[in-house]
């Protein structure tokens, strides 16, 4: 894991790469492309079958009026994109997609972190907390919505009847277009925050114990040590988790489909789901692919940016 | 998930069986083979390349208490010497049927036979995705017209060409607790649920219902379900005797002041206090059958699963409240997907699988619905089934969704005018700004290029 590996490794590795002045013995392995291609070519075929062709493929969909159900298929330029520019329903979708992405990873992160600093603590049945912390995240999608479907049925529901039992009333949690998308973004934080909390977990463990033993000998508090020793070393962490959920809640479609399918009144519909309709129910190949990749934009943008700014920092 | 009709033997010795040819031991084992080796995803590709005479394909959507009748009903035809092959391909039920269905057919390389809803006829027969039956076929083996009601038969045509053979009619009605509906005098002299006839009676017919129950009256889950709503809906708009149609590039001819008046009474009846405006689809279900309201606005469908209760169920055709009487359905119906090449000693045995199987159709009635096919209805035997023979009426005045290659069951139609109503019920808008909101999506809906035409 990449989180392990002590600072300043990749400065160790560095000078490796080194182009023009290469040393002799590594410039000779390397002239010889032959072997090295065969053993790549496996990984290059499925990267080309899966990944190249389908994202080639895509785009020249999108400038098309490719339909599910008929062969024929028309080159309409940017037509596609145009109608997709003006559609309300794609910005809503998208709209949609970035707020669940923000309701859902700033949690995700905080506390994520929080149950990780408590567990390395040292409480009490360390095996107890890492598996409870960490057990939601192994149920499948269906699961984890049969669940809450009823923890957020209107009626019968755990949280209407805990909110009855503090005297307040019900709470439309799937139905009021207010709350939806925040309901869902609880269940996503409650099944999902597993897989941050064991990275932190792992970071946290392997934090050196020498830096702690000099920041109590100068006399620094735990507060101070969390601050001043753990957090900034938890920084590299921080940023491959943030981006890690960013990147996984931007393509949110499941929990949504089977719980809402984008209702109610579309108010919890992500832009992947938008596809999915258009493309898969609605026949529209062509205008499907063009709006995904609308969204392909967005996450390019996104990725740049976080990029920048954790540059920017380091 | 793959079935075949009649079972493989168990052993497969060469020559054990009498009726064991090498063809037939080679098919087989070749079938299990690739049953194998097929991953679920694959299965159904698999069924569809079959050799020419292989078994009969067929491709449905029937699950869980449906699909066994439908396993008993193929069962029933494939015994004796001219029983069927038939290879059975189960696929979830959804708009995903239709995804793969209408792929299989765009790719010429369809199963045999398949089950569509009736009300998706519009978006495939049009674009050469169905092929057409032969009637004289189909009378040969005693299946003609005059065996369907008019209104559901004229649903199986496109242009004057015949697409679909209806299996089934499966409306959306009431069942209610016969105690409760008794004990609140709702009954008629029969025993029967006694009609309405108004929008105040409807309303009247729940209060009675939740004093009797001492907790709910009439019970109807929308919350969340793509389809319910406009079930409701729509089925309530067709008795005020408005249109309610879809013409190629909008905008929708939809009378407005109805719609509203609809919605309007929708919002009456489901107040959150007498009958609760807040149930999904499940909560509903558990609440009737928990004795929480005295009746439950369903599909035919749900007939068995409420049977398991312990309440005296009863059953009537959605309650005629205005004008016209009318019930929104819609009729699981036989179709030949199309096949690029299709052998014509196939498609009669095709013809002749779905003759034999409509004509089973007493065992389908078990599930709920209301046979099609007119012969099964006037037997003795469907009379005495209680309570499906009390709604059998529904039937003739059933309506289905507006035909559009965007419309019918399952569809992203359904989905979107649910939303807007959705929110009415729930009271997060008016009546007149869900109308506004659904003659607006559907305008959107008849605007895009059509993509099967």
């Amino acid at each position: 894991m990449t989180t392990t590996a002590p600072p300043g490794a990749d400065a160790v590795t560095a000078p490796a790469g080194d182009r023009p002045g290469r040393p002799r013995g590594i410039g000779r392995g390397r002239t010889g492309k032959g072997p090295g291609l065969v053993f790549v070519l496996p990984f290059l075929l499925v990267f080309a079958l899966f990944l190249v062709w389908p994202v080639v493929h895509g785009l020249w969909l999108s400038l098309t009026d490719s339909s599910l159900a008929l062969r024929d298929t028309t080159f309409v330029g940017f037509d596609n994109y145009a109608e997709a520019f003006g559609d309300p329903d794609v910005w809503s979708s998208l709209g949609n997609t970035v707020v669940f992405t923000a309701a859902s990873s700033v949690p995700l992160v905080l506390i994520a972190l929080g149950m990780a600093l408590l567990v390395h603590s040292g409480l009490a049945g360390q095996w107890v907390w890492r598996l409870a912390f960490f057990a939601p995240y192994l149920l499948p999608v269906t699961v984890v919505t049969l669940i809450w479907t009823w923890l957020y049925q209107p009626e019968v529901g755990l949280a209407n009847q805990f909110l009855d039992a503090l005297g307040l009333g019900p709470v439309g949690w799937l139905s009021d277009e207010a709350v939806a998308m925040w309901a869902i973004a609880a269940l996503t934080v409650w099944w999902t925050v597993g897989f941050n909390f064991l990275l932190y977990l792992a970071a946290l463990q392997s934090l050196p114990a020498s830096s702690y033993e000099a920041a109590a000998l100068d006399g620094a508090g735990a507060w101070r040590r969390l601050w001043s020793v753990t957090l900034p070393q938890l920084r590299r962490t921080t940023v491959l988790v943030a981006m890690l959920q960013i990147l996984a809640s931007l393509k949110v479609f499941d929990q949504i489909y089977i719980l809402t399918k984008g209702g109610p009144n579309g108010s919890t519909r992500p832009v992947l789901e938008y596809v999915y309709d258009v493309g898969f129910t609605g026949y529209r190949l062509g205008y499907a692919s063009a709006v995904s990749y609308l969204f392909f934009a967005l996450v390019i943008v996104v990725s740049l940016v976080q990029l920048r700014l954790f540059r920017q920092e380091d | 998930m793959i079935t075949r009709f009649p079972a493989p033997p168990p052993e497969a010795a060469p020559g054990a069986a009498p009726g064991l040819t090498r063809r037939r031991l080679l098919r087989n084992g070749t079938a299990a083979a690739g049953a194998l080796l097929a991953a679920a995803p694959l299965s159904g590709c698999a069924s569809s390349a079959a050799a020419d005479n292989s078994a009969l394909s067929v491709w449905d959507l029937f699950q869980g208490g449906d699909g066994m009748l439908m396993d008993d009903m193929i069962k029933a035809v494939s015994r004796g010497p001219r029983g069927f092959d038939v290879e059975r391909t189960i696929l979830d039920w959804g708009p995903s049927y239709y995804t793969k269905l209408a792929m299989s057919a765009a790719g010429g390389r369809a199963s045999d036979v398949a089950i569509m809803h009736l009300s998706r006829l519009a978006g495939y027969a049009p674009g050469g995705l169905l092929d057409p039956f032969d009637l004289d076929l189909l009378a040969e083996f005693g299946v003609t017209r005059r065996d369907f009601l008019p209104g559901v038969w004229a649903r199986t045509q496109h242009a004057g060409t015949v697409y679909a053979v209806p299996l089934d009619v499966h409306p959306f009605i009431v069942f209610y607790d016969e105690d409760i509906a008794d004990k609140a005098g709702l009954l008629d002299s029969e025993g029967e649920l006694a009609e309405m006839g108004s929008p105040e009676a409807l309303l009247d017919a729940g209060r009675k219902l939740a004093e009797a129950t001492g907790q709910k009256g009439i019970l109807f889950g929308h919350v969340t379900d793509t389809a319910q709503n406009w079930r409701q809906f729509a089925a309530l708009y067709a008795q005020t005797g408005a249109s309610f149609t879809l013409p190629d590039g909008g905008p929708p001819q939809i009378d407005v002041d109805a719609a509203i008046r609809v919605v309007t009474f929708m919002q009456r009846l489901f107040d959150g206090r007498t009958n609760p405006n807040n149930l999904d689809y499940y909560g509903s279900i558990a609440g009737f059958t928990g004795g929480r309201g005295g009746m439950a606005m369903l599909g035919g469908w749900e007939l068995r699963t409420l049977k398991q209760s312990k309440i005296r169920l009863g059953a009537a055709r959605f309650p005629q409240v205005f004008e016209k009487p009318a019930v929104y359905a819609d009729s699981h119906s036989f179709v030949l997907p199309h096949q690029k090449n299709p052998d014509p000693a196939r498609r009669r045995e095709a013809h002749r699988y779905i003759a034999a199987i409509v004509k089973q159709s007493l065992t389908w009635a078990a599930a709920g619905h209301i046979p099609a096919y007119q012969p099964v209805i006037a037997e003795r035997r469907y009379a005495a089934l209680d309570p499906q023979s009390s709604y059998a009426d529904a039937a003739e005045v059933a309506v289905l969704d507006p035909p559009n290659w965007f419309a019918g069951a399952g569809s992203n139609f359904q989905n979107r005018m649910c939303q807007p109503l959705q929110s009415a019920l729930l009271g997060n808008t008016s009546a007149e700004k869900a109308v506004r909101q659904m003659v607006r999506e559907a305008d959107t809906l008849l605007r895009q290029p059509n993509p099967v035409a």
